[in-house]
Formats: structure tokens, C-alpha cells, sequence
């Protein structure tokens, strides 16, 4: 694992590059161009707040579209990692095949253009949260949980960029999981209805998706929405940096057999 | 410094696994568990691989596609893993991709050079510095700040030859970049590539080019299916290579048959030192020994060669008849020889043939077809299978 940051860090230039050509890439030839990173999550937006009118979904609050914008932005973030992290690998079989480097900078600097895009688009929410007059309580706890979450990010795009290479399912499977996880995710409703689900023994047990507790620290700053069970969304945290040290060592385990698989 | 080795390899191997159908799935993996054992044959790609480069040589890999010389560059560049055995390089090492692979097609060349440069490991400022040499080089100033998907594939391997070389690399892998590039990008390559050797910079090369590979390499290895058939001396490498792979040719084209009451039991091919070899000098003498076999007393045999192109085009034939060389009988073992003098053929390889028949022709004793594969070595070029002595001049008015 030092070894794993040491790569990073002393080939930040290149890393630099790569996030560079990732945000370059993926807005060339869209006349919108950088404005998709806003109008991607404000459809969305728009869509679930259109239907939860209509199903009469507000989980009886009047800050229920707050409450939606900040889980879906936040949601944002990890989809859209989880499905670049596909090609990371298997998309650069040349560089990969011919030059050597460390190979987790390709995963790295994907999540890391993602994490400039959610920044963007933070900033954003964090205006339309102002307007909106949203109680905000302990900010400074945001980087931690934003560096979580991209640790939760890196861990699953090492996994996916890897797997990817060896299995072609890994694309269609990363379409179901993530549809799963959303609706096991406290997204469009609170973390109290999973746990009312669960039997009291086992409340705590949320934290186990370690989206739950990053949703609901998220809400828990820029809302001040309580966390029930707050002594346990440690375990959410915990989770999120296992899910790296697993991804990394998947990732190490598997990266020389890339240039004889691409 | 001189003396370590800037690329070593010893007993590398590298073993694939082919599956059928290509991609690997689920489906696949799980057939494997059920069987015990993992799908797909083995083949080895590279098989106890041993070379040294020296710092400052160039070395050049020949070989018949598939021979493994894109994976042996692979594995020296440090992309590939050897299976087994030990790989040890000495110093950075910059690979000119083929035909600009590893650019990406989105981003402009100027981008391109950037992020090339930063795989290599070279620092943004040290980049911009050489920027305009590379742009000079590649001659696409007007193009650099286009996406190279708009490129002819003559300006990304111009830019991809570039980019490769001024980085300056301690050693620089060349695989199979040059034959894109028209003759005038071919003969800068030429030139840079001489400064890059005179500056004690170490190159592997690989090419199908074979005139090109033999003038800038100091020694070449030659690979066939995956092992190393030798390593020397560029021309008797690359002739080798030649009667290796008309040889390899001559397998499908080679024919032997005849009623056999004479056979021709071996031809040996010698120089003028009466040595054995199957590669000439144009200029210079081939003598082909004939032995031959009578079973029974065969009067008035007929004996006769021909010459063919690889693909087994006849070039130029003849026989004892012909050259009004009396052959009275023949019983029991025998021989002959045919000497030609000079020999005037082009560089390149042929196939000589062999025949011995009766003086009507009705009766073929023995005929080997396309079976003895031979190279030539010609100082200049021309046209067509033949090298006719031939002078210019310009009578005075």
C-alpha cells in the first residue's frame, strides 16, 4: 500500500495529464460541453422530483428536494466512477501493452477527473443549498467524508478496470449492481427506513453499505439531518477504505497478466 | 559503464493461453472449474530466450510473423511479465509504438506529446523544451494543434518517431514503425537514428525490413517461432534469415519424384573456398556438387538445374544437354558439379531445382523440385531477378 501512494505521488505529472485528457475526452464534441456535468444530475433531479410529486414521496418533510439533490449528487459521483473505471485498463491496451508505468494511475486518474467533476458540481449544490436556506453544522467534517468516498471509489475502480480486462460480464454486471445498491442506498429515502427494516438487534448493520453512512454524513452537514445510530457510521468509513485495500490488492495481483490479456 | 549489459535477458519464456472464441467470460471461467483445469492450449510465445545488448549496439530481431519478436519488445519495455526467466535493462527506455499506437485520437497532437512524454517519465518542463524539436522533426507544425484522429498515418508515425526519439532515452525499442513513413520522413529516420547510435545510445529493432534492419544493426538475432536460431553478424543473420524462410517457402512448392533408376541422393553448394553454404556474393562463384546414385547402368543421363523466384517462377534453367556435356553412363554412386560463374543474380532468395532425366526426355529419373533454397547478396539494386553488369555513359558529340 505505501508503495501503491509513492507511484502516485511521483508520477503526479503524468497523473496530472491523465485527468486532463479524462475531463477533455469525455467533453469533446458536445456542443454543451462542461455544462453536462451540471445538467446530467439536474435531469435526474428533475425526474425524481417530478415522480415523487406525483407518487406523493416526500417522506413527509419539506425539504425533500434538498434532501434528493444532495443524495443524487452525491450518487452521481460514484456511478459515473464505477462506469469509466470499465475502460480504464481495457481502453489504453496500447499504452498498457507497450510501455511501462504504473498501472493504477489510469484507475487513480479516473476517479480523480470524477472527483474534479463532483467538486464542480458541489460547488454548485452548496449555492443552491445557500438559496434555499439550508441549516449547515461541523463543514469540516465534508473532506473527510468526500476522502472516503473516493477511496470507496478507488477501491471499486481498481476492482472494475481489472476484472474488465479478464471478463467482458464485468460491464453488464456493473449495470445491475449499481441499480441494486441505489435502491439498497438511503438515496431517495432516509437512512431510518432501512433501519426500520431491520430488526432492532441488527439496526446498526446499515452501516454495513458504506454508501449509507456516506449519504447520511453528507446530509448530516449540509442539512443538519440527525443519523440515528451515529456511535456505529464509523463502520461505513471503516468500510470504505477495506473496499480500497481489497480493490489495491486485487489490482496487484492481477495487473502483469493485463499486456498478455489486452 | 561499457561493460554491463543495457538489456539482459536470461532463459525468458513467455507462455499464452489461447482461448477459443477469443474474450474470456463467466461462461468460460466457470467451464474451466467443471473441467479441473484451465481452457485454451498453451503456446509459447517466446520459449528460453537469451540475448545481451550492450550499451551503445543496436541490435535487430528478424523472424517470420509470429516469431515473438513484438513480445520479446514488449517484455524488454518492462509492459510484459516473462513467465519465467529474468529480464535486467540499464537505464530509461523509450518505445516507438507502431504507427503511433498509445496516442489518443481525441486529443490534439500537441496533447499527445505531453502525455507521451509523461509516461515516459519526463517532467512537463523538460517537455516544452524539446516541444519544438519534436513539432521541427515530425514536420506537422500546421497540425499540431489538431486532434490526431484528423492525421494521415504518415504524420502519426512521423509524430510517434519523434515524440520516441526526442525524449532521449537511453535505449529506444523500435518495432515496425519505419516502412509507413515515405522515403524522405525514412531517410531522416535514418540519420537520426545514426546521431542516436553515435551518441552511444543503445537500440532494439525489430523490422520485416530487412535492407534497412541489416545497414543499422551491428548484430541480429534471428527468432523462429519464439527461440533464438542465432545471433551474429547482420548480413549472415539476415541471409540466414533469407534460407530459413525461403526454406519455410520452399515446403509447399518442394516436389520429389522420378522412376528412380538414377537418384540424385544429396546437393551440397559451395563457395569459392569450397566451403558449404547456402548464401552468395552476386560476382562470385556457386558451385552446386551433385551425388548421384545408379542402381543399374543408365547410358546417356541428361543432368539439369533450374533457378526460381520464391514463388517458384522459373528464372533461368539449364542441363548438361544443352552446354553439350557428354554424360556417357552412370552406375552406381557418382558425382557432378555445376559451377556458375559469376553468379548474376539479384539479392534475394531462390530456389534451385534438380533433375535428371533421359536424353528424349520421356524418362524422368529423378526430379527435386523447388528444394534447395539459396540466397544472394547483390551490392546495388535493380529491378527484376537478375543483376546484369551494365554501364552508363555518355558518348562525346
Amino acid at each position: 500500500m505505501p508503495t501503491f501512494f509513492r507511484d502516485i505521488y511521483e508520477r503526479r505529472e503524468l497523473l496530472g495529464i491523465l485527468i486532463g485528457r479524462n475531463l477533455k475526452i469525455r467533453y469533446k464534441n458536445s456542443a454543451l460541453g462542461f455544462f453536462w456535468t451540471l445538467l446530467s444530475p439536474l435531469f435526474m433531479i428533475v425526474i425524481y422530483s417530478v415522480f415523487a410529486r406525483i407518487m406523493k414521496w416526500n417522506l413527509g418533510r419539506d425539504d425533500f428536494l434538498q434532501f434528493l439533490v444532495v443524495g443524487i449528487v452525491v450518487w452521481q459521483f460514484l456511478v459515473m466512477c464505477l462506469n469509466d473505471s470499465l475502460n480504464a485498463i481495457a481502453g489504453n491496451g496500447n499504452l498498457i501493452k507497450k510501455t511501462a508505468f504504473p498501472r493504477h494511475i489510469l484507475p487513480v486518474s479516473t476517479v480523480l477527473a470524477n472527483a474534479v467533476n463532483f467538486l464542480l458540481t458541489f460547488v454548485v449544490l452548496l449555492g443552491f443549498l445557500l438559496i434555499m436556506r439550508s441549516e449547515f453544522q461541523s463543514v469540516w467534517i465534508l473532506p473527510l467524508v468526500m476522502a472516503s468516498q473516493c477511496a470507496l471509489c478507488l477501491g471499486l475502480s481498481l476492482a472494475i478496470s481489472a476484472s474488465h480486462v479478464f471478463f467482458k460480464d464485468t460491464e453488464h454486471a456493473i449495470g445491475v449492481g449499481t441499480l441494486a445498491w441505489f435502491f439498497m442506498s438511503p438515496v431517495f429515502y432516509s437512512i431510518d427506513f432501512q433501519m426500520d427494516i431491520l430488526p432492532a438487534a441488527w439496526r446498526s448493520a446499515v452501516f454495513l453499505n458504506p454508501m449509507s453512512g456516506v449519504l447520511s454524513a453528507y446530509r448530516y452537514a449540509l442539512m443538519s439531518e440527525p443519523i440515528p445510530g451515529a456511535e456505529h457510521v464509523w463502520v461505513s468509513f471503516a468500510m470504505c477504505w477495506a473496499v480500497l485495500l481489497a480493490g489495491q490488492a486485487l489490482f496487484r495481483g492481477s495487473e502483469n497478466k493485463f499486456a498478455d490479456e489486452l | 559503464m561499457k561493460d554491463k549489459p543495457a538489456i539482459a535477458m536470461e532463459h525468458v519464456t513467455k507462455t499464452f493461453r489461447l482461448r477459443p472464441g477469443g474474450g474470456r467470460t463467466l461462461k468460460a471461467l466457470a467451464m474451466d472449474w467443471i473441467r479441473f483445469g484451465r481452457a485454451g492450449r498453451a503456446f509459447d510465445a517466446l520459449s528460453d530466450v537469451c540475448f545481451e545488448v550492450r550499451a551503445g549496439e543496436t541490435l535487430g530481431i528478424i523472424g517470420a510473423n509470429g516469431s515473438g519478436k513484438s513480445t520479446l519488445l514488449s517484455i524488454a519495455a518492462g509492459a510484459m511479465t516473462p513467465t519465467s526467466g529474468t529480464v535486467a535493462t540499464r537505464g530509461t527506455i523509450s518505445s516507438l509504438l507502431e504507427l503511433g499506437a498509445g496516442f489518443h485520437p481525441d486529443l490534439t497532437g500537441r496533447e499527445n506529446v505531453f502525455l507521451y512524454g509523461a509516461i515516459m517519465g519526463l517532467s512537463r518542463k523538460i517537455m516544452r523544451r524539446r516541444f519544438d524539436a519534436i513539432v521541427d522533426f515530425a514536420g506537422i507544425e500546421n497540425y499540431i494543434d489538431q486532434p490526431v484522429r484528423h492525421y494521415s498515418s504518415g504524420m502519426y508515425v512521423r509524430l510517434g518517431f519523434a515524440v520516441a526519439v526526442e525524449v532521449d532515452p537511453d535505449i529506444l525499442l523500435i518495432d515496425e514503425a519505419l516502412s509507413v513513413g515515405d522515403a524522405d520522413f525514412q531517410g531522416k529516420c535514418m540519420k537520426k537514428m545514426a546521431e542516436f547510435k553515435e551518441r552511444g545510445k543503445t537500440m532494439l529493432m525489430v523490422s520485416h525490413d530487412l535492407a534497412t534492419i541489416q545497414s543499422i544493426s551491428d548484430r541480429i538475432m534471428l527468432l523462429d517461432n519464439g527461440t533464438v536460431l542465432g545471433t551474429g553478424d547482420a548480413e549472415g543473420m539476415v541471409n540466414r534469415y533469407r534460407v530459413l524462410s525461403a526454406q519455410q517457402g520452399a515446403g509447399e512448392l518442394a516436389r520429389e519424384w522420378g522412376t528412380g533408376e538414377i537418384k540424385i541422393e544429396d546437393v551440397a553448394f559451395l563457395d569459392e573456398d569450397g566451403q558449404k553454404t547456402s548464401a552468395f556474393r552476386w560476382g562470385r562463384t556457386l558451385t552446386a556438387e551433385i551425388r548421384y546414385r545408379a542402381a543399374e547402368r543408365v547410358e546417356n543421363p541428361v543432368f539439369g538445374f533450374s533457378v526460381s523466384d520464391r514463388g517458384g517462377r522459373l528464372i533461368y534453367g539449364n542441363n548438361t544437354q544443352l552446354e553439350r556435356f557428354a554424360v556417357p553412363e552412370v552406375a552406381g554412386e557418382g558425382r557432378l558439379r555445376l559451377t556458375l560463374n559469376p553468379v548474376c543474380l539479384a539479392t534475394g532468395a531462390y530456389l534451385f531445382s534438380f533433375s535428371v532425366h533421359s536424353a528424349d526426355h520421356k524418362t524422368n529419373y529423378h526430379r527435386l523440385d523447388h528444394g534447395f533454397p539459396v540466397v544472394v547478396e547483390a551490392e546495388k539494386t535493380a529491378a527484376g531477378p537478375c543483376y546484369m553488369p551494365c554501364q552508363w555513359s555518355q558518348p562525346e558529340s
